[in-house]
């Protein structure tokens, strides 16, 4: 078990000693029972803090906010920003050093074990017909707290499918980590939700797929949320924001537009299939972008099937090396595809 | 006219509006959205996820199509949307005050034909809340009620077994003489328990915005608040708060080629969004609302200020919508509350 004090601690004290700019953490949000990000740059604020089953954003996503604020308002950072990381944020954060977004040094891990319970699936609770005002971790349980009392619920019944089928629930990157490392206690095999659906027909699938799409709003909350989504200019926007006062009229008149605005069905394919190639040999599953769709599109289907040709294809996990070659900037002689020699 | 309807006899009356389509909220993908109602109607749902404001303003509007060919002068032509009648059953009292405020809008000095051609085709059949249908509603705090009929040409009261049925508008009407015999009168205790219930419902707990009345001038003088920037600071810029808003209107307006060689294309309108970056990015590259605390200002102040002093009311109408599908924690009630506070 996480000593919640523990993790208090380590920030007040890091903060003290002027060791870290930040802790990047959760606290209590004032949306019910949900836990929400916080930055803390004051000792004082260290007991703010929380750890439960509803801290499931990736909070590496403001390792980036924090980088493009740095770099947008020119100021140098001396210290570096601390970040509370379950295994997954840990990966994520990985993938971002590997790709030079922000050096090692500029970030210190507060580790998290999930300890195989990992965090909730709000939707699979609200499908339980549990309102709850709280939770916490217990052993293998949640416990919720409910206007009839005290809940206790098997984590597997409400917990994230992407949690049932983490394979590394231990933040293996890290500077301190908090809670016991039981890696190896994933509860469905990998790729179980993905199999299962690949079961059905190409036509099933393709019809699936054509409804999925058709209900996208292109709100771009799937995309605001990944912490991989980082880059300045995006195929969706309707600006690109590397205009600058130097920029032709000729460069913005000449720019490709790759997708229209209206959320018709072929437009938003074309987004999402963008969305997930981009991710190919980079997303580690936290699966943010399906928690926040407001109309609950699958989107976790899409990214494990990349997920799975990597692995398959090219026995590539995303998120285990800083120094390691990247999945799509690397060739290896044993890789597939005699076409390429 | 106010009549008294069976649950069970609810479908017979959807029948017998056979000049209508009929939507009403139905489960599907795990969550409530309005959808063609195939004869059956069930009004046992919590809000919809999306408010029922695509009906009049769907995200998408072509406006006109547009030919160049060669040597010939370039052709447009226009594009009225051909809206059938649409009655919309199970619409909660926030999203008729929402479609009072569009239409304010979208009639205001400017009649905007595209909104008017749909809207006046869409019947409200609102559903009062007995309940709050989640922990983010705060109608009350913004003038609206539970039990409120504003924007909706009939509303319907749960009495148990039965609904309380009150026609609000002409429209209303004719949705209700369609019935005919479906409905009965009410009886002097329908009457009565139809009272009981909307004093219940106007006494049951909600979320509180302090102070409401003073919101609008302390938001004025709190422009340059650091609050904003703090309050933002989670704020992932996605567009979840307003394109699910009842009362977010902007768009943004595109041509939309569809062939290049001869040219021929739609101007097309989009629901466009203030939190994203790029919606105030000007063409020299300088953006006036250059950060996510710019951006929460101007969603809560369109809201709670410049609506006020534009029209005399609270644009927002306490759906809740913002904050329960905020996937970090921005809160407009605490937003308004907290930056509110620090006024004197």
């Amino acid at each position: 078990m996480i000593n919640l004090q523990d993790m208090r601690d380590t920030a007040r004290n890091m903060l003290a000693k002027n060791e870290v700019r930040g802790v990047i953490g959760y606290r209590r949000s004032t949306n019910g029972m949900l836990a929400e990000p916080v930055v803390i740059t004051k000792p004082e604020q260290a007991d703010e803090l929380i750890w439960d089953p509803t801290c499931f954003h990736n909070l590496s996503l403001y390792l980036v906010e924090d980088r493009k604020f740095l770099a947008h308002t020119r100021a140098k950072a001396d210290l570096p920003i601390a970040i509370i990381a379950k295994g997954c944020d840990a990966r994520s954060t990985v993938v971002l050093m590997q790709e030079n977004y922000f050096e090692r040094k500029d970030v210190y891990i507060i580790g998290v074990s999930c300890e195989g319970t990992g965090v909730l699936d709000e939707r699979k609770l609200v499908k339980k017909g549990i309102r709850a005002t709280n939770s916490a971790f217990d052993g293998d349980d949640f416990v919720f707290t409910t206007e009839q009392g005290e809940q206790r619920i098997p984590a597997r019944e409400v917990m994230a499918d992407r949690c049932l089928e983490c394979r590394e629930c231990f933040p293996k990157e890290h500077n301190i980590v908090l809670g016991e490392d039981k890696t190896g206690r994933q509860l469905d095999a990998p790729f179980t939700a993905l199999k299962r659906f690949e079961e059905l027909d190409p036509a099933a699938r393709w019809e699936f797929w054509d409804h999925q799409f058709e209900r996208c709003i292109r709100c771009f909350a799937c995309r605001s949320v990944c912490p991989m989504c980082y880059c300045d200019e995006c195929i969706v926007d309707s600006t690109s924001f590397p205009v600058t006062g130097q920029t032709t009229a000729d460069e913005k008149a000449n720019r490709v537009k790759w997708i229209e605005r209206s959320a018709t069905r072929a437009e938003n394919m074309t987004y999402h299939m963008t969305r997930v190639l981009h991710l190919a040999g980079r997303c580690i599953d936290c699966n943010e972008c399906e928690r926040v769709c407001p109309v609950n599109i699958p989107l976790r289907l899409l990214n494990n099937k990349m997920e799975r040709e990597a692995r398959e294809q090219f026995g590539y996990e995303p998120g285990a090396s800083i120094g390691g070659p990247s999945l799509t900037a690397s060739f290896l002689d044993t890789d597939p595809g005699k076409f390429i020699r | 006219m106010e009549k008294i309807l069976a649950k069970n006899k609810l479908d017979d009356w959807v029948a017998a509006l056979s000049d209508w389509q009929v939507s009403a909220p139905i489960m599907e993908d795990d969550i409530w959205s309005y959808k063609a109602s195939k004869g059956k109607v069930q009004l046992e749902h919590s809000n919809t996820v999306q408010p029922p404001k695509g009906f009049s303003f769907p995200q998408r509007e072509v406006f006109f199509s547009f030919e160049q060919i060669k040597g010939q002068p370039p052709r447009l032509t226009p594009i009225q949307p051909k809206a059938a009648r649409h009655a919309v059953f199970g619409v909660r009292p926030c999203d008729g005050a929402g479609a009072v405020r569009m239409d304010t809008v979208f009639n205001d000095q400017f009649q905007d034909n595209y909104y008017q051609a749909r809207r006046s085709n869409v019947a409200y059949v609102g559903l009062a809340c007995n309940k709050p249908q989640g922990i983010n509603c705060f109608c009350q705090s913004v003038g609206g009620s539970p039990v409120s009929s504003q924007g909706m040409d009939v509303l319907m009261t749960d009495l148990g077994d039965r609904y309380y049925v009150a026609a609000v508008t002409e429209t209303g009407k004719a949705l209700m003489t369609a019935g005919g015999k479906v409905f009965g009168e009410p009886s002097a205790d329908d009457k009565k328990k139809l009272k009981q219930t909307h004093a219940d419902a106007l006494a049951q707990p909600q979320r509180a915005i302090n102070n409401v009345d003073a919101v609008p001038a302390k938001l004025k003088a709190s422009f340059d608040s650091p609050l904003w920037e703090e309050l933002a600071r989670a704020c992932i810029g996605c567009g979840a708060c307003t394109f699910l808003c009842p009362t977010c209107h902007c768009f943004d307006i595109n041509d939309e080629n569809t062939s290049s060689s001869p040219l021929r294309g739609n101007r097309v309108r989009t629901w466009d969004n203030c939190q994203f970056p790029d919606f105030t990015m000007h063409t020299s590259g300088h953006n006036p609302r250059e950060n996510q605390g710019a951006r929460l200002r101007q969603r809560v102040n369109h809201k709670f200020q410049y609506f006020h002093e534009n029209f005399g009311m609270s644009q927002c109408t306490g759906c809740g919508r913002c904050i329960t599908e905020c996937s970090v924690g921005v809160d407009i009630v605490n937003v308004v509350n907290k930056v509110t506070e620090h006024v004197g």
